[in-house]
């Protein structure tokens, strides 16, 4: 890990982006005010790399990609030059909007977009002044490109390293000139990924792969049901497994530490353990599901309230009320919660595939008692990340464990222990109403939903009380739920569920007042140019009211959040004898502000959300029994397969606004996509996911 | 103690009897890209060839690899057509399941260089991936072993 005062003395160009009170500024590493706390680093050695110091965790994004070829493009430097590290974590790094260093949001390139431009341009228009020094040849005679200063006169080529020395001396320009759009050699292309060799040659390095010399190994036993606690342990047969070195309680559970992972696992057999009780230790789905129910008639916090959707019902001829219920969602990251630690006396190391570094160190910070500059943590690869990352309670046990033996500790989740932690996409009872006239408008809609609330509740409802969707009087209200079952963000959170709701609501809707459901958001999104050309461009690439392809029926959703508009259309298929559904194409049109970066990591961003979003609609659902999760590995809690994923065609359109993320927002539309056109194809009435063959049975049946 | 080849090169190693070849192979001799993922037997995270045969290392003792010839993803080349395929179409996202899809796929055209679409799928669908990569996988897949028919012609 390089620190800052290492930087200084490595002999190379090396800039510093730092968010300051009046904004981005940019500085010679050597002029950094101590004072200011730089987020991102850019290098350039004398061997001529291309080295960016990246504050986001790579997680499959494509982050360090993106970033680096923001960079390296005003720099104007060969892309096989350039390397992208991994950070440190601490105050330096914290990402100034979010004032975290937090990978989260659908925010990385957003937010640093311009500033990493800014220090691009800075670092060629130094080497060009340094150039024209040492060359005694007037600036404007030279051009710096692909990595060489070039004199126009002669054709002469002089790598940039060659200027390092001088350009080192040279002042930091206030305002270096931007390249015009056209002058981009990379930004709006699909340059290869920085990290795709190192992950198909086996060297990347993930949190499961840390290793240290004489580190031990640790497993942690976790109660049989949530909110229950180890009230006494026999672990006299455990500790006669060889290799095992140690059984104690922890603040989660029961830990059991050995010199080798294998030899945790035979030891965790061997132990017996009484749990404290738990209100939830006899619950079984229906005790949750009758749990929620019955939360939504309670009183709630009123979120937005415009006009008087209540008066408005009174007095409509169309109107309609649905109750949804939707389950908790597992994120199953490939690569289980995983970390390596090592608490000494005057240190604390911590190897660590996360999405929330500031919130490890402030972890560490509370369980060692050691101050943020003594804590090192060094963010490896994460192996799928979707929000679960972004907790830190695997991390506080690995502390617990490595303080408590003094020995540096690997805690590895099996799959079993990585769903029974919970921290789950929060289940949640929904009830919506609304009415229309019958020029194809909503006149009003009233929505409430009970749910574990995140960020004090925000989360919970967003997609809903900010909806582009113009309706006169509308009415959203919360009920928080409180419960010991562990709950967390999921990719596109919030907007997981209440796009599901609200966008299968509109096609019910749409249904009663006899319109096309394209038509009906394109009633709604009158005043919104931007979201209304994502939707007409969706319905043109999937020739949306043409006849589909055989056996095949279509549905639409669209979708506004993390500052993207999507819209994607399904093509569904449905065997009615057995109730299994089949997408083979899905069509997405994304609108995600003024600049494509690279417009390949999108498509594979909307590609993966589609996957995840599919997977949600037809397969998962975290299923209890005594107040313990019953589906505990891949066999029952099932993730899309291969041959389940649909073609995707992508469009992606740009507009004059704020850049929007693209991380998030592919995935809600896929669900109610899919819902729909099974309401219109089949009439099917879909309040639940997931979209088990026996739930569509029992719908079809329904119907009958 | 046991005796593996891996990658070509012998190995000795201790290890409990029952411990599956997954934790050998990443924990005592430091092959980290064979990968954890379910244990027991449903991801792919952790397929290895065994004596040219695709496996699920986590659900193999290593008393039952003794003596045997085991290959990850080390072993194949970076010219290997399936890696050029995985660069060309960008498959990777998070990576971490990527070694086990690769390792799959090669070992399925040593035995059959012209499989069918069929047996492709079934062999992928035992292979999980968070990230939704299959649909870049099919692509990749689908290229290699037109090429690989194309050669055989030749």
């Amino acid at each position: 890990m390089i620190t800052r005062r290492e930087f200084l003395k490595i002999s190379a160009l090396t800039l510093a982006v730092a968010i300051t009170p009046e904004g981005y500024k940019i500085f010679r590493a050597e002029e950094v005010p101590s004072q200011i706390n730089p987020n991102l680093w850019i290098e350039l050695s004398k061997d001529n790399y291309l080295t960016v110091l990246i504050n986001k965790s790579e997680m499959g994004q494509g982050v360090y990609t993106g970033l680096s070829m923001i960079v390296a493009d005003e720099l104007d430097f060969p892309w096989e030059r350039v390397r992208a590290k991994a950070s440190p974590a601490g105050k330096l790094y914290i990402d100034p909007k979010m004032k975290e260093q937090l990978t989260g949001g659908s925010t990385s390139v957003r937010n640093m977009y311009f500033v990493l431009r800014k220090a691009g341009a800075s670092m060629r228009e130094m080497l060009l002044f340094a150039a024209s020094k040492k060359l005694g040849i007037p600036k404007k005679d030279l051009l710096a490109k692909g990595g060489f200063i070039i004199e126009k006169k002669t054709g002469k080529k002089h790598p940039y390293a060659e200027f390092l020395e001088e350009a080192k001396n040279i002042p930091l320009p206030k305002e270096p000139p931007l390249k015009k759009p056209e002058e981009f050699i990379y930004i709006g292309r699909s340059l290869p990924r920085l990290d795709t060799e190192e992950k198909i040659n086996g060297k990347a390095l993930f949190g499961i792969d840390a290793k240290i010399k004489g580190m031990l190994y640790a497993v942690v036993e976790r109660p049989p049901y949530f909110g229950g606690k180890p009230l006494k342990v026999d672990k006299s047969d455990a500790l006669k497994v060889p290799g095992v070195y140690d059984v104690f309680p922890i603040s989660t559970g029961v830990a059991i530490c050995g010199d080798s992972f294998w030899a945790c696992e035979k030891a965790r057999d061997k132990i017996k353990i009484k749990w404290s009780e738990s209100p939830l230790m006899n619950w079984n789905d229906e005790d949750f599901e009758k749990f929620f129910l019955h939360k939504l008639k309670e009183k709630g916090v009123v979120v937005k309230k415009t006009g008087d959707p209540e008066r408005v019902f009174k007095n409509s001829e169309i109107v309609l009320e649905n109750t949804y219920l939707l389950p908790y969602l597992y994120h199953a990251t490939l690569e289980p919660m995983s970390t390596l630690v090592w608490v000494k006396k005057e240190e604390c190391h911590i190897y660590v595939p996360t999405q929330w570094q500031t919130s490890v160190i402030r972890s560490a910070e509370k369980i060692t008692g050691l101050p943020e500059e003594k804590i090192k943590v060094y963010t490896t690869y994460l192996g799928g990340g979707f929000g679960r990352k972004a907790n830190v309670e695997f991390v506080e046990e690995a502390l617990e464990i490595s303080k408590k033996t003094g020995k540096p500790v690997k805690l590895i989740y099996t799959r079993e222990d990585d769903i029974k932690s919970g921290y789950f996409r929060p289940m949640n009872a929904a009830f919506i109403k609304a009415s229309a006239d019958k020029k194809g408008n909503l006149t009003a809609l009233s929505f409430k939903i009970a749910v574990q609330p995140l960020l004090g509740g925000r989360a919970s409802v967003e997609g809903l009380e900010d909806m582009l969707y113009h309706i006169p009087n509308l009415y959203v209200e919360r009920v928080d739920v409180d419960l010991p079952v562990t709950y967390w963000f999921w990719r596109a959170v919030g907007s997981t569920h209440n796009a599901f709701i609200l966008e299968t609501f509109l096609d019910k809707m749409a249904k009663l007042m006899k319109i096309d459901p394209v038509d009906l958001r394109l009633n709604l999104l009158k005043r919104e140019p931007i979201a209304r050309r994502v939707v007409e461009r969706a319905a043109e690439i999937s020739s949306w009211g043409k006849t589909p392809r055989k056996g095949a029926v279509m549905g639409f959703a669209y979708h506004y959040s993390f500052g993207t508009h999507v819209a994607e259309v399904a093509e569904v298929i449905l065997d009615e004898k057995t109730g299994k559904i089949k997408v083979p194409k899905v069509y997405c049109v994304i609108d995600h502000g003024p600049v494509t970066v690279h417009p390949d990591l999108i498509k594979s961003q909307m590609e993966g959300a589609i996957c995840m979003g599919l997977s949600m609609a037809l397969k998962e659902a975290v299923r209890f029994e005594k107040g313990g999760v019953k589906n505990t590995n891949f066999h029952t809690y099932e993730i899309l397969k291969f041959e389940e994923a649909p073609e995707v065609e992508v469009e992606i359109l740009n507009s004059q606004r704020p850049m929007g993320g693209v991380g998030e927002p592919g995935l809600p539309p896929i669900a109610p996509a899919v819902a729909n056109a099974l309401f219109w194809g089949y009439g099917l009435n879909i309040t639940r996911l997931p979209l088990t063959p026996e739930y569509v049975k029992t719908l079809l049946t329904r119907k009958g | 103690m046991f005796e593996i080849k891996v990658n070509g090169k012998w190995y000795k190693v201790s290890a409990f009897e029952d411990e599956p070849l997954l934790w050998v192979l990443r924990e005592r001799l430091g092959f980290t890209s064979v990968k954890f993922g379910c244990g027991i037997g449903v991801c792919g995270a952790c397929t290895v060839l065994l004596n040219h045969k695709a496996v699920r290392a986590c659900t193999l003792s290593i008393k039952e690899a003794n003596k045997k010839e085991i290959l990850t993803i080390e072993g194949i080349p970076s010219h290997h057509p399936l890696k050029r395929a995985w660069i060309k179409y960008q498959v990777s996202q998070c990576g971490y399941c990527q070694p086990g899809q690769i390792l799959e796929i090669y070992a399925l055209l040593l035995e059959n260089p012209s499989p069918s679409e069929k047996e492709l799928t079934e062999k992928l669908n035992g292979h999980l991936c968070r990230c939704g990569t299959y649909v870049r996988i099919k692509k990749a897949v689908k290229e290699v072993v037109k090429e690989l028919k194309a050669g055989g012609k030749k």
